[in-house]
């Protein structure tokens, strides 16, 4: 409580010095309004001239990111010797960013890095600042306003993020050893292959986020209403016309398959180098310790169709990004929107892939020839098709979904009705 | 009861003497707070206490008004900031912070609450100065009133500050959470970019509820019986635990005690979270206590007995409900009882040798003079602290959530529903509602739920153990 008062007695303090620092400086970058940006005049040149003093800068990124950030933020620096700048790296998951920041988000950094899953959630709270300066080049770079990582990045035709990565997706990982291409083109053939070899496929089940594959592939919809809470038909029929019951059973049917197995992330990875996992559905995150394990056997492509009521169904998946957003509250949005842009530019994403294969979200930098030939990207890009945005998911979304699916996974243990099981998940991801 | 009401009744009844019965310096005091020093001579008291008042009156005027104006909808300007060209930077409105209304209206109303105490009896205290002046007793000077506060009222300088520090850190702190548990303060009303506002005892209604949206009834329930099986479990466990563990290491069969005791300290000085995480991974449903179990064959056998179901390949020793619980007993038993043994050492140095010595010539066994004499001792000494214990298990969230975060899935949808967990205690439930929920509204409740149950059972028990007539019972 007063860690929380102090945050915010120094944010209006710095609100207060905000303002009265209106008075003296001006006029020197032409009148802006919100006009989506620099049409009048150039903004880094008022930002300069506007610029007083020390610019405090803080940043969270990665753990594995600290020292590249930092190499970013030293070159940054340079480019401006006009300017003294003072930058704080500071550890902070992509994947938790969002608990961070919104438990406090006055004392959240300027510039922080978090999934493109929480963007829906961060607007919502007043945590993101909207990008107003060079906002038409930030599009540009990510390949226009319809493509998906600006779209990702936009809420309510507003962007609010810089794309950084576009790799926060799934896909099928497989051992060439024992699957041709062909085989991987269903789920049936590939957990038969496994079975046969006494090995297992995972994918891990008791996620939300993986497992809204098989509903999104079957047809059905998850879409985010206004108050951010979600729409969700699973429990009834699919524009498809294939009925929740279907894929629940579906599901069911493969997990109490021998050829497959529900892991975790980090389970995977052990899996796969103890050798007991031949494939499995997961992330460019973990194609080095793949490809590690598996040697020149080592492939990759989009994911498979899986039997629904008989029919073959393709798996659909989540194209994620990971992004930089600038602090609503921060004391100096121009530079940290400078600082932003900079982090996510065509040279530091290649240097981002060619340092954590990580795949860019710029399309210049997407389109080298070392980035497409990388097989996790290409596999990612191949399942681009089947994929739905990220940030569709309330924040009721996941507990109930992870329960779920460990129900499946578990083979429904206590026999419940498949349809009561569908209700009661969608009464809590619609609460 | 009925004497604390006398008691205020008299305060009211002394007020209304002074007023009427004092002279113009007093009367002049209702208006000016200092006057009435000056009446009797005392110039800097009376500055002191005309600064007081002026200062409050300054507070209130300043900040105290504005907030406490705003105290009863909690704001209602919303947060609007826009991106001005000209100086690179955001403008932001006059707008109004929920919390801070909150937590200023709360701290001014404390404030109003001192200073009409300070000013009742500001006007009494004058009152007497003035009686003694008329009967002509000395009355000290400030100097002498400031070494009063060294000697004879020695123990208000040093209460003074833990008071204060009290009224800071935990009774306004706990007033605040009381009040967001009787608001809608939650992810979608979250300050300084969205207000939020009272909303009655709406939060307490639907912790008591279970429909097809709100399943937060059914939860409570389930993680409130799991709350007291733990807290008994945990507490008495350990407790019964460290006291074998010390009469064993202290028997003087045994070789090497100091070893041994030095063995069971080092545990202590271990951080618990990195055990505990240690012992997450070893308990993990790939972690080796799995692997090895799977490869003597423990993990067919408990398949075959059904304590593991059929088809599993591993034992979920902390991934479902009845393993869960009885791991996490079990593992606390490991992480607890060093801590008790250490206890338990010291009390049972103090036994009186000669009690147990003429137990002996009685002819009593072991085990007798264990029952009759260790445990009725241990017990009195250390009943006080058995019950701090019960209760900090009841709030234990280090071994719950270090063990279960991240490992533990749920298959109860119901509880799913409300972000719950079966081995959740009130408090990590609390916790995992806020850190991933931003649920603070329902968070307060449970933590006003919690609150009063930890004050029932201290008082409870406070009672029964500490009793003055037990006093001798031992003797």
């Amino acid at each position: 409580m007063k860690k929380k008062l102090l945050a915010v007695l120094m944010a209006t303090a710095l609100v207060a010095t905000a303002l009265t620092g209106c008075g003296d400086k001006k006029d020197q970058g032409g009148a802006g309004g919100n006009n989506g940006g620099d049409s009048a005049g150039d903004p880094v040149e008022a930002l300069i001239a506007s610029t007083e003093g020390t610019v405090n800068l803080s940043v969270w990124a990665a753990e594995e990111d600290q020292d590249m950030v930092k190499g970013w933020c030293d070159a940054f620096a340079a480019q401006y010797p006009e300017v003294t700048f003072n930058f704080s790296v500071g550890v902070q998951s992509e994947s938790t960013a969002k608990d961070t920041v919104l438990t406090d988000p006055e004392a959240a950094a300027d510039v922080y890095s978090f999934a493109g899953d929480q963007l829906q959630d961060l607007v919502r709270a007043g945590a993101l600042q909207a990008v107003v300066i060079h906002t038409d080049e930030v599009i540009a770079r990510v390949g226009g306003a319809d493509s998906g990582a600006a779209q990702a990045a936009t809420v309510n035709g507003t962007l609010y993020a810089y794309p950084a990565t576009a790799d926060n997706g799934y896909f099928m990982f497989y051992n060439k050893e024992y699957f041709t291409e062909e085989d991987v083109k269903t789920l049936d053939a590939m957990m038969k292959i496994a079975a046969d070899n006494g090995k297992q496929i995972t994918m891990q089940y008791d996620s939300g986020w993986y497992n809204l594959s098989f509903f999104i592939g079957a047809g059905f919809e998850l879409t985010l209403n206004e108050d951010g809470t979600n729409n969700c038909n699973w429990n009834g029929t699919s524009a498809d016309g294939i009925s929740g019951v279907d894929v629940a059973q579906a599901m069911l049917d493969i997990a109490t398959n021998p050829g497959f197995v529900s892991l975790t992330d980090a389970e995977f990875v052990t899996g796969i180098k103890e050798g007991s996992i031949i494939a499995g559905v997961n992330g460019t995150w973990n194609a080095t310790a793949a490809a590690e394990a598996w040697g020149d056997n080592y492939a990759a492509t989009c994911l498979p169709t899986y039997t629904c009521a008989g029919k073959q169904v393709q798996m659909a998946s989540v194209a994620g990004y990971k992004m930089f957003g600038v602090n609503a509250y921060t004391a100096n949005p121009g530079w940290a929107m400078l600082l932003a842009e900079y982090f996510t530019d065509e040279a530091q994403q290649i240097e981002r892939f060619e340092l954590r294969e990580a795949g860019p979200a710029n399309v210049a930098a997407a389109s080298s020839a070392a980035v497409q030939a990388n097989p996790a990207i290409a596999a990612l890009a191949l399942q681009s098709q089947y994929a739905i945005l990220d940030g569709c998911e309330s924040s009721n979304y996941w507990s109930p979904t992870e329960s779920f699916g460990a129900i499946l996974a578990g083979g429904n243990a206590d026999g419940t009705n498949l349809q009561t099981l569908l209700d009661n998940l969608v009464d809590g991801i619609t609460q | 009861m009925k004497s604390v009401v006398k008691k205020i009744g008299n305060i009211f009844r002394n007020f209304g003497e002074s007023v009427a019965k004092g002279n113009l310096w007093v009367k002049l005091s209702l208006i000016i707070m200092g006057a009435g020093y000056l009446g009797v001579g005392q110039v800097a008291k009376a500055v002191l206490m005309t600064v007081v008042e002026a200062v409050f009156v300054l507070y209130m005027l300043l900040v105290g008004a504005p907030y406490l104006s705003k105290f009863g909808t909690l704001g209602d300007v919303q947060y609007k900031s826009e991106f001005n060209f000209a100086t690179m930077k955001n403008e932001v409105n006059n707008y109004d912070h929920s919390f801070m209304i909150l937590l200023f209206g709360v701290i001014t109303i404390i404030l109003i609450v001192a200073f009409l105490c300070i000013y009742i009896a500001n006007m009494i205290y004058v009152y007497t100065l003035q009686k003694r002046k008329e009967q002509g007793i000395a009355i000290n000077s400030f100097k002498k009133d400031l070494r009063s506060l060294l000697n004879e009222r020695f123990h208000i300088t040093i209460l003074a500050l833990p008071v204060l520090g009290v009224v800071v850190f935990t009774i306004v702190p706990l007033i605040i959470m009381i009040a967001v548990a009787f608001t809608n303060y939650d992810q979608n009303h979250m300050p300084p970019a969205s207000l939020f506002t009272w909303t009655g005892v709406e939060n307490f209604k639907d912790l008591i509820t279970t429909s097809t949206t709100i399943t937060f009834g059914y939860s409570f329930g389930k993680v409130i019986i799991w709350t007291f099986v733990w807290a008994f479990f945990a507490t008495f466990t350990t407790y019964f635990g460290g006291i074998l563990m010390a009469k064993f290491i202290n028997n003087p069969k045994t070789k090497v005690q100091k070893l041994w005791r030095t063995l069971f300290v080092v545990t202590i000085a271990v951080p618990q979270f990195v055990s505990l995480l240690l012992v997450r991974y070893f308990f993990a449903n790939t972690g080796i206590v799995n692997t090895i179990c799977s490869q003597i064959g423990v993990t067919d056998f408990l398949t075959k007995i059904g304590l593991v179901r059929e088809g599993l390949g591993y034992i979920p020793f902390l991934s479902s409900p009845g393993w869960a619980h009885f791991m996490i007993i079990m593992i606390n038993i490991w992480v607890g009882v060093p801590y008790q043994m250490l206890i338990a050492t010291g009390v049972l140095m103090n036994i009186p040798n000669d009690l147990m010595e003429s137990a002996k010539i009685d002819g009593a066994s072991s085990f007798q003079i264990f029952k009759s004499i260790t445990m009725p001792y241990m017990l009195f000494v250390t009943g006080p602290s058995l019950i701090t214990q019960f209760i900090g298990n009841i709030n234990n969230f280090n071994v719950i959530y270090l063990l279960t975060q991240d490992v533990y899935k749920t298959t109860d949808q119901l509880l799913a529903n409300s972000s719950a967990k079966e081995v959740d205690l009130l408090v990590t439930w609390l916790f995992r509602l806020t850190s991933e929920q931003y649920n603070y509204k329902m968070a307060s409740v449970i933590g006003c739920v919690v609150f009063v149950i930890c004050a029932i059972f201290t008082l409870i028990a406070f009672r029964r153990m500490t009793a003055g007539d037990k006093e001798e019972s031992f003797q």
